[in-house]
């Protein structure tokens, strides 16, 4: 046999069978099977943790949301609350730090163990306060926790040290959904990933198997009988089962969903919406109704300290042109500090606007002239600020680098803080490094307002020094405080109001757009849902094959 | 000799442990404060140092590094700080499919620097030789990041040959095999068509050739035999080669493995993964040169006879 017949047999050999290999396993597969209902999810990151309180990370809310069931259920439109497993709303008392629920008593969880008012205090007790020694943190929203009370066999009390308002709605998130008694028991390694079917919970799909840091599958939970009385869907879910598919690549998750390989993806960044809806794919993106994507200037800096260098930088950016160059029609230019669609809301008019000939009018009166290079200069010193990049937040690198061409039209530097996640979340709790805070956080209470910017919260323009306990603007402080204490809801609002004149009479921030959560589906996927915050929730969810399905395969 | 290649590797891992310890320890911040101090959870002064305390995170770097070492040592990795998973637990999940995939990638590398080689060498295909000549160059230039995403868009999204999304195992392992194997197969074509030339050129093969042997014969017995070592070497020096492209690969294609590990422990200075990362690929990178070194004199007579001297 001469070298070349032997070389091509070797290669049309190692061909085909790669080949063969492939249409064989693809052809055994691909035929659907129109009895299961079943949805293949793609997720830019899997989950880090399961444990609730620790939730917040979108991956980690998006299992939590769809396993546990809440004592409160808040409506994903109208925020409303309602029952879920408790049976009504709680009684408070006057100054809110006593909260008492009635509970329903034919909850089970999925390793079948019935939830008790006993079972309820437990997750509570664990949710308020943390378990340091287990290195379980305790829940963001779950403030002055004292204690629970089980009151007698269908009625658990919570008692606070303070007054704590935004209770009754964190019970409604995924942050505080209810575990069995078992999960509870677990250390941080149980509701790591690797032990995903040993956290269990009560809620409409059950965790059926995991392949560690790729795929989770969970299933309906056949005797499911206890959705809020409030949602559209009783009874079990529609679905059969969901695939929880890893795709950390954008091109993947696009692909994957026009080539039908997926049913829903998360995080489709803006540029695609319009090439995924031109491919007949649905856009379905849903606000987080908290503090919006913005800007928060650490008012204590030197070079920010007088209010009206805060004032140029936010008559220098124009916002309006970052979210014609960056986004879509699901990112709303922000009016406030925190979404329209947030409880509380104020709009703030055009005190946002922008207004370059104003901006340098403010520069040029602080004494700051245009040095050798464009950018000012006083004193020898140069107008320079370090902007860290929100990582987990969209195009927060594209972001900040229209903010650097615009704020360098008047002269003023920008850096972008280079590093990862660690390195800015690191670098962000000292003014020395990062002068602007670029972030936003999510959540649909009153309370958000103060998280965002309370010292004992995210402190996010270090108005608090965590360790001396120094407070800047006390002022600031008090009112978050107070949102987080007054037990009347409509001072509440109003308080979260005045904030959010404040903030923009101070010129403290800048809000640049309402976040949303943006997920691509098939034409077929009916009744998806995400929650007040944007996670997905599957309950409601089915697969219309009907029509759709043969319009699919013609494609 | 085999004992003193055993210390030598022992050697070498423990610099290699204590340099990557030293480094990791070097960065600002660390895995507790990493997850911990996330803004994200808003925990209080208090409730952090509390957590930093069970993690021991404040303890003297040396006592950290003893006890680290003593962990690794007795076989306990540790948890991973970032999500609380045991790391052999970790290990045991991704160290089956990164080896699948790169033994995998590896033996396909072969057979496509082995036709390179043949076909650019060869006589016989002198009208294409230069074309195939001049491949493993343009084949070492490109990214394996891009080279993944538009395999799977082509193959997979384009033409539906191959599911990368619900794909089984073997399905799984297609795509990223191939596009692992392209930058390997390049320098190894690449060492093995200058060694082809080489041998060709000496006496000995002359002398093959006068004593009546057949083309086909002198090549696979003598050239190619010949041409083996360099490429040998080149083999061995290569899997550090895999292991980064192994990163990248599984990175692209969502896969479980050693190299996907890496990049999120990267991401969260999580520092007890990272160290079994780097410990288990410099096991494994002395492991292969002392198995290449090994294999010499079977190859090579000549090596023998040394070794036995």
């Amino acid at each position: 046999m001469s070298l070349t017949k032997r070389l091509a047999r070797v290669v049309a050999a190692v061909v085909a069978t790669t080949l063969g290999a492939g249409l064989l396993t693809a052809c055994a597969t691909t035929g659907p099977d129109d009895d299961v209902q079943r949805l293949t999810y793609l997720e830019p990151i899997f989950f880090a943790t399961l444990y609730p309180p620790g939730a917040g990370f979108y991956p980690n809310g998006g299992v939590v949301n769809n396993i546990t069931d809440r004592l409160l259920y808040q409506d994903p439109e109208t925020l409303e609350l309602s029952p879920w497993i408790a049976t009504d709303l709680p009684e408070v008392n006057a100054d809110a730090t006593e909260y008492t629920f009635d509970i329903r008593t034919d909850v089970t969880y999925s390793d079948g163990t019935p939830l008790t008012p006993e079972n309820v205090v437990a997750n509570f007790d664990l949710y308020g306060l943390g378990d340091s020694d287990r290195t379980l943190t305790s829940s963001e929203q779950i403030t002055n926790y004292e204690r629970g009370e089980v009151v007698d066999a269908d009625t658990v009390r919570f008692h606070f040290s303070a007054p704590a308002p935004g209770f009754a709605q964190a019970t409604s998130s995924f942050n505080a959904g209810l575990l069995s008694d078992a999960t509870l028991a677990l250390g941080n390694d149980g509701f790591a990933p690797g032990n995903a079917t040993g956290v269990i919970g009560s809620g409409p799909f059950v965790i059926e198997s995991e392949d560690l840091g790729t795929l989770l599958t969970l299933t309906a939970r056949e005797d499911y009988d206890w959705a809020p009385p409030a949602h559209p869907h009783q009874g079990r879910a529609r679905l059969d089962q969901i695939d929880y598919v890893l795709a950390a690549e954008e091109s993947v998750r696009v692909g994957g969903l026009v080539a039908d390989q997926a049913d829903l993806a998360r995080q489709i960044e803006a540029p695609v919406e319009r090439h995924l809806r031109d491919q007949g794919l649905q856009v379905i993106s849903h606000g987080t109704n908290g503090v919006n994507n913005g800007l928060s200037f650490r008012f204590m800096h030197p070079l920010l300290e007088d209010i009206r260098m805060r004032q140029a930088i936010i008559r220098a950016i124009d916002r309006e042109e970052i979210n014609h160059t960056l986004f879509s029609e699901s990112y709303p230019v922000a009016r406030s500090a925190i979404a329209h669609t947030a409880l509380g809301f104020r709009d703030q008019g055009d005190a946002y606007r922008h207004g370059r000939a104003e901006a340098e009018a403010l520069l040029d009166e602080l004494g700051w002239v245009p040095g050798p290079d464009v950018i000012r200069v006083k004193d020898g010193q140069r107008l320079s600020f370090t902007i860290n990049e929100a990582v987990p937040q969209p195009r927060s690198r594209e972001v900040i680098t229209k903010i650097q061409e615009q704020l360098r039209r008047v002269g003023i530097e920008v850096h972008l803080n280079p590093g990862d996640n660690a390195t800015q979340n690191a670098d962000s709790l000292s003014y020395d490094n990062i002068q602007i805070r670029h972030t936003m956080v999510g959540r649909a209470d009153y309370d958000v307002i103060k998280s965002m910017w309370h010292s004992d919260n995210r402190n996010e323009l270090l108005n608090g020094d965590k360790e001396t306990r120094q407070v800047h603007d006390q002022q600031l402080e008090d009112m978050l405080q107070q949102i987080a204490s007054l037990p009347a809801e409509e001072d509440r609002a109003e308080m979260t109001g005045r904030v959010q004149d404040y903030l923009t009479e101070q010129a403290y921030i800048l809000p640049l757009f309402e976040e949303p959560q943006v997920y691509g589906a098939q034409p077929y996927v009916k009744g998806f849902q995400p929650d007040a915050i944007g996670r997905p929730s599957f309950y409601g969810v089915w697969l219309d094959h009907g029509d759709n399905h043969t319009e699919g395969d013609d494609q | 000799m085999i004992l003193r290649r055993i210390g030598q590797a022992v050697l070498v891992l423990l610099i290699t442990y204590t340099l990557a310890f030293t480094l990791l320890s070097a960065l600002p911040s660390d895995g507790v404060m990493a997850r911990y101090a996330s803004p994200d959870l808003a925990l209080s002064a208090e409730e952090l140092q509390r957590i930093r305390d069970t993690y021991g995170a404040d303890e003297p770097i040396l006592a950290q590094y003893v006890q680290a070492l003593g962990g690794f040592v007795t076989g306990n990795f540790g948890y991973s700080v970032q999500t609380g998973t045991a790391v052999s637990t970790l290990l045991a999940e991704a160290i089956p499919g990164t080896v699948a995939l790169a033994l995998l990638a590896f033996a396909l590398a072969v057979v496509l620097a082995l036709g390179i080689a043949i076909v650019g060498t060869s006589e016989k295909f002198r009208a294409v030789g230069d074309v195939f000549r001049s491949l493993p160059a343009f084949m070492v230039s490109l990214p394996t990041f891009w080279l993944g995403i538009v395999i799977i868009q082509l193959v997979s999204f384009r033409l539906g040959w191959v599911p990368v999304i619900g794909a089984s195992t073997a399905q799984a392992l297609i795509l990223p095999t191939i596009t692992l194997s392209i930058p390997i197969a390049a320098p190894l074509a690449q060492v093995l068509i200058r060694s082809i030339d080489q041998v060709k050129g000496q006496p000995f093969i002359q002398a093959v050739r006068a004593r009546g042997a057949g083309e086909v014969w002198i090549f696979w017995r003598n050239i190619l035999r010949n041409a083996m070592l360099p490429a040998l070497t080149m083999a061995g020096l290569l899997f550090g080669e895999l292991v980064g492209g192994a990163v990248v690969t599984e990175a692209v294609f969502g896969r479980a493995g050693l190299g996907q590990m890496t990049v999120q422990a990267v991401a969260n200075r999580d520092t007890p993964v990272l160290l079994a990362v780097v410990v288990i690929a410099a096991t494994l990178y002395v492991l292969i040169n002392l198995i290449v070194d090994l294999l010499y004199p079977v190859l090579d007579a000549r090596l023998r006879r040394k070794v036995r001297s």
